[in-house]
């Protein structure tokens, strides 16, 4: 491990000696495993080792960045990034890399994860549990990811440190006819815990449910939301809390600091703590990462910075830098007073979404947008399942839809899934008024 | 890269008891470079080179990428790509269908070639962008440029003696901007892709773009009317015939969506053995037929051989309005009885192959695009879109206009404010009554896979008229 630190430490200490003024390296030992299985067999299984350093450097507020992959290469990678800096135009914007010495929180890896042998042995498993739950003729497609990375950072501003960071997560969706569906997901940092089945199960029942279902009619519901749709709108707000994206516009929270931005029980934060699919004990710059509220009881607290737009912005940074520019982690949305069941008797009429794709924004700044719910969407009267509906989309507002949640879950789920329900967040289930509905015409 | 490694590890893979195995060894000299408000955030520059091994043995399928070049490694990811096929215990057996091995090698031609390109030549060439938005009369609130350089020699091995190197540059760019007027603000952004060298800048002419999208957004605010909702005539811009083209013709006839092989992710498809809609049956008007061709010069989804080292060919995928033919790769040709016709993609040797459009447009008609507008009495002309979606059965659509006009007794009577069509696959392209000359292309990165591989493709066609749909 030393010896790995050792070496990325060499390649910042090339790069001052050629004249760098900051100098950032990390070195990720990454390996991956993925199972992807479709008509309940295997497709597919695919492993991936990754072996990378990548290099940040400043020169005169040039920033510039390379990957590289060998550390016998490296003289000659830090020489072009070098020249590249020198001809490089001016950021007068950079306000440097993070600077100080820091103690990380012990990372917690699971290294059973790292020697999984048979995940095939995981995917059947929570195929049987969806066949259990939604009968045998159920056809079931998804993914199995195993994710362990060593990731060692060097900094010429203080920071220096080692992370391991492991993960696994599955992926399920279960067809009980052509167009009833459920979709499910189980995401863990460890194995213990980790229970394939449990997706499998919710995929068979959310799939059963939806059998023989109607289109389904405009107009403006009450929604209730599962935590895999709710976290794909954690996916929408959680970055537009980005000081990268503040800055270019693409978000509902331009001029929004300090402001109401939702009503009092949303509190949203960013958190990339041990239990999570994306934790991380420091990020890109070395800065130690933390809890950071974003939404405060429906006010809009801060936004996520690096050390550089820190300073554009007169806050701190947030423990949030990615090589160019910062990252949300993993979104937590506070829990609210409500089970789930209590969230269904308050819908006198509404919808329950489970899960949704393809989500589209006509302007980020003003949040109008609209996404297509999939995988069991249903029609709920008096706080009942009545009717499983298809073929319907969401066309409303981003921000407008912060400021309608009306309730919340008590009980919150771990989900990721592909690029939808993306960053990772803990996701409750929530309600939200007066969610406008479309269809095809 | 080394071809020697690439060489050993399939030459270890076939001392082993399979059915079939290959090497796709891939070296990417990426640049990108991101601007924001005018300043350049970063310029990373970047080598990416490593290699892959497809198995298939007893009728499993095991994938295994690295990029640590040494014989040692080749040896552990034939070794990992071999178990993981054999752990896959599948009842229905996986096979490839046919094809003979091929040897050739193949590169795309620069006029100007992207090495000789200075670091500050690409950088200036797209600060100028911001320069030519600062003093276009518009106000500018902000923007986003991104380009990305990618220089990637290939050398692709199997066990069927395909022996198939190539050398492809490829240059994109994409910009996004915010316009305020009256405090109000609209937004927009322009995608531009090309295979080839440098001479791409000069034919796109980005900053003469950039200023009509700026202008066109400022109309948006300050002239547009609303749309009175109902049914009427509704002219489609190359554009936006490009995404149609794309979405809900390219996707819904890829054979791997179609067999459910990404029914967990990307979806399925409305076309399925035993729905009204398979091969022969009509889905569209006479007047329309859809290719897919990445045998395209220069287009930015280019290629003669694809990541399996089968010959590309134009894919006819809606012929006069008829289900035609499907995107196969080996895996999925072989499952209903036919041929690969070249639609294996990848986007790095750390990625499977799997089932892309390449280039994916609307072949011409007869009109000219003034004919399509003057026969109409009450209409729209949706000329580019914003705002787009569809379901992932690929049958549930919606575009959003950005520039778009009332038509009038057969004349552009002023912009509209974001027009919306939602309708469905069978509506929109039975719809279509008339199709114009002139064809254009769009770049674009398609999404699929996961882990997701954004490729690059061409969206692209003439202008269609599209007969009473509803309009809001």
């Amino acid at each position: 491990m030393s010896d790995i630190l050792d070496k990325t430490e060499e390649i910042v200490k090339k790069a001052k000696g050629l004249g760098a003024d900051e100098v950032i390296a990390k070195t990720t030992f990454g390996k991956y495993r993925q199972v992807r299985f479709s008509n309940n067999q295997v497709d597919i299984t695919v492993a991936w080792n990754d072996y990378v350093t990548d290099v940040a450097l400043a020169w005169k507020k040039r920033v510039v960045a390379t990957q590289i992959h060998d550390f016998t290469d490296v003289d000659a990678s830090i020489k072009n990034l070098m020249g590249l800096a020198k001809v490089s135009q001016e950021n007068p914007t950079f306000g440097g890399f993070a600077k100080g010495k820091f103690k990380y929180a012990k990372s917690k890896p699971d290294k059973k994860l790292e020697d999984l042998e048979s995940p095939t042995e995981l995917v059947l498993e929570a195929i049987g549990a969806a066949e259990k739950e939604a009968g045998s003729k159920v056809d079931s497609g998804g993914i199995l990811l195993t994710r362990f990375e060593d990731v060692y950072l060097a900094s010429s501003e203080g920071p220096m440190g080692f992370d391991s960071r492991s993960a696994i997560e599955f992926s399920i969706r279960a067809f009980s006819e052509r167009e009833a569906s459920g979709h499910g997901v189980e995401c863990s940092s460890t194995l213990k815990g980790f229970e394939p089945a449990r997706a499998g199960a919710k995929a068979g029942e959310i799939a059963k449910l939806a059998k023989s279902p109607k289109v389904g009619d405009e107009g403006v519901y009450d929604v209730i939301f599962d935590p895999l749709i709710f976290g794909s709108m954690l996916g929408v707000w959680g970055p537009m809390a980005s000081a990268f994206y503040i800055m270019i516009q693409m978000s509902v929270f331009v001029d929004k600091l300090g402001k109401k931005v939702g009503p009092e029980i949303v509190t949203l934060k960013d958190n990339p703590s041990a239990y999570s699919v994306s934790n991380r004990v420091f990020d890109d710059e070395g800065v130690p990462t933390r809890e950071t509220v974003i939404i405060d009881h429906g006010v809009l607290k801060t936004y996520l910075h690096n050390a550089s737009t820190a300073k554009m912005f007169k806050a701190e940074t947030t423990g949030n830098a990615g090589l160019v520019s910062p990252n949300a982690w993993n979104i937590e949305m506070e829990t609210g007073d409500y089970g789930k069941e209590e969230l269904f008797k308050e819908t006198k009429r509404g919808l329950y979404l489970t899960n949704t794709w393809y989500t589209r924004f006509q302007n980020y700044a003003k949040g109008d947008f609209s996404t297509i719910p999939r995988d069991g969407i249903f029609l709920i009267e008096k706080g009942e399942i009545k009717q499983s509906l298809k073929d319907i989309r969401v066309s409303d507002n981003a921000l407008t839809m912060l400021g309608n949640i009306a309730a919340i879950s008590k009980e919150r789920q771990h989900v990721h899934w592909w690029g939808e329900a993306d960053p990772p967040s803990l996701s409750p289930y929530v309600l939200i008024k007066n969610v406008h509905i479309t269809k095809s015409k | 890269m080394e071809e020697e490694i690439v060489d050993y590890a399939l030459e270890y893979a076939q001392s082993k008891k399979i059915e079939y195995a290959e090497v796709r060894a891939q070296s990417q000299v990426q640049d990108r470079l991101t601007l924001r408000n005018g300043i350049l955030e970063a310029y990373v520059s970047s080598v990416d080179s490593g290699f892959c091994v497809r198995i298939i043995a007893d009728g499993g399928i095991g994938f295994a990428s690295t990029n640590k070049w040494s014989k040692e490694e080749a040896k552990e990811i034939v070794d990992l790509a071999f178990k993981y096929a054999k752990a896959a215990n599948r009842k229905e057996k996986l096979v490839f269908a046919e094809e003979k091995g091929v040897k050739t090698k193949w590169t795309v031609d620069q006029k100007k070639k992207i090495e000789n390109i200075s670091p500050e030549d690409r950088i200036s060439t797209f600060a100028d962008v911001d320069k030519a938005l600062a003093s276009c009369g518009v106000k500018i609130a902000a923007t986003m440029s991104q380009c990305s350089i990618d220089l990637t020699t290939e050398y692709f091995v199997n066990s069927e003696g395909s022996r198939i190197s190539s050398f492809v540059p490829k240059i994109g760019a994409f910009i996004f901007i915010t316009v305020t007027e009256q405090g109000k603000t609209e937004q927009a952004y322009e995608q531009f892709g090309y295979s080839g060298g440098w001479e791409a800048f000069r034919d796109w002419n980005i900053p003469e773009r950039m200023i009509h999208s700026a202008k066109v957004l400022k109309d948006v605010i300050t002239k547009a009317k609303a749309v009175k909702p109902g049914d009427m005539d509704l002219i489609c811009g190359s554009e936006v015939t490009g995404i149609a083209a794309h979405e809900s013709c390219g996707h819904p006839m890829e054979a791997d969506r179609i067999l459910g092989r990404e029914m967990s992710q990307a979806g399925r498809s409305f076309i399925y053995k035993g729905s009204q809609y398979w091969l022969g049956t009509r889905i569209g008007s006479d007047a329309i037929t859809v290719v897919d061709d990445p045998t395209v010069e220069h287009s930015y989804g280019y290629y003669p051989y694809d990541d399996e080292g089968v010959k590309a060919r134009r894919r006819f995928l809606y012929k006069n309005g008829i289900i035609n033919e499907f995107l196969h790769n080996r895996e999925s040709a072989a499952k209903l009885g036919t041929r690969s016709n070249g639609s294996s993609r990848s986007v790095n040797y750390d990625r499977e192959a799997i089932v892309r459009m390449a280039n994916t447009f609307v072949l011409p008609g007869d009109f000219a695009e003034e004919e399509l507008i003057e026969d109409v009495k009450h209409g729209i002309y949706m000329k580019s879109f914003t705002e787009w979606n569809i379901d992932d059965k690929r049958f549930n659509q919606r575009y959003v206009g950005k520039e778009a006009y009332l038509i009038e007794n057969g004349e552009l009577n002023g912009p509209v404010a974001r027009p919306v069509i939602e309708t469905t696959t069978l509506k929109f392209w039975t719809a279509v009554d008339a199709v114009s000359k002139e064809i254009e292309f769009d770049a674009a990165t398609c999404g699929k896979g996961d882990p997701s591989q954004g490729i690059p493709v061409y969206t692209g066609g003439p202008c269609l008229r599209l007969g009473k749909v509803y309009v809001k």
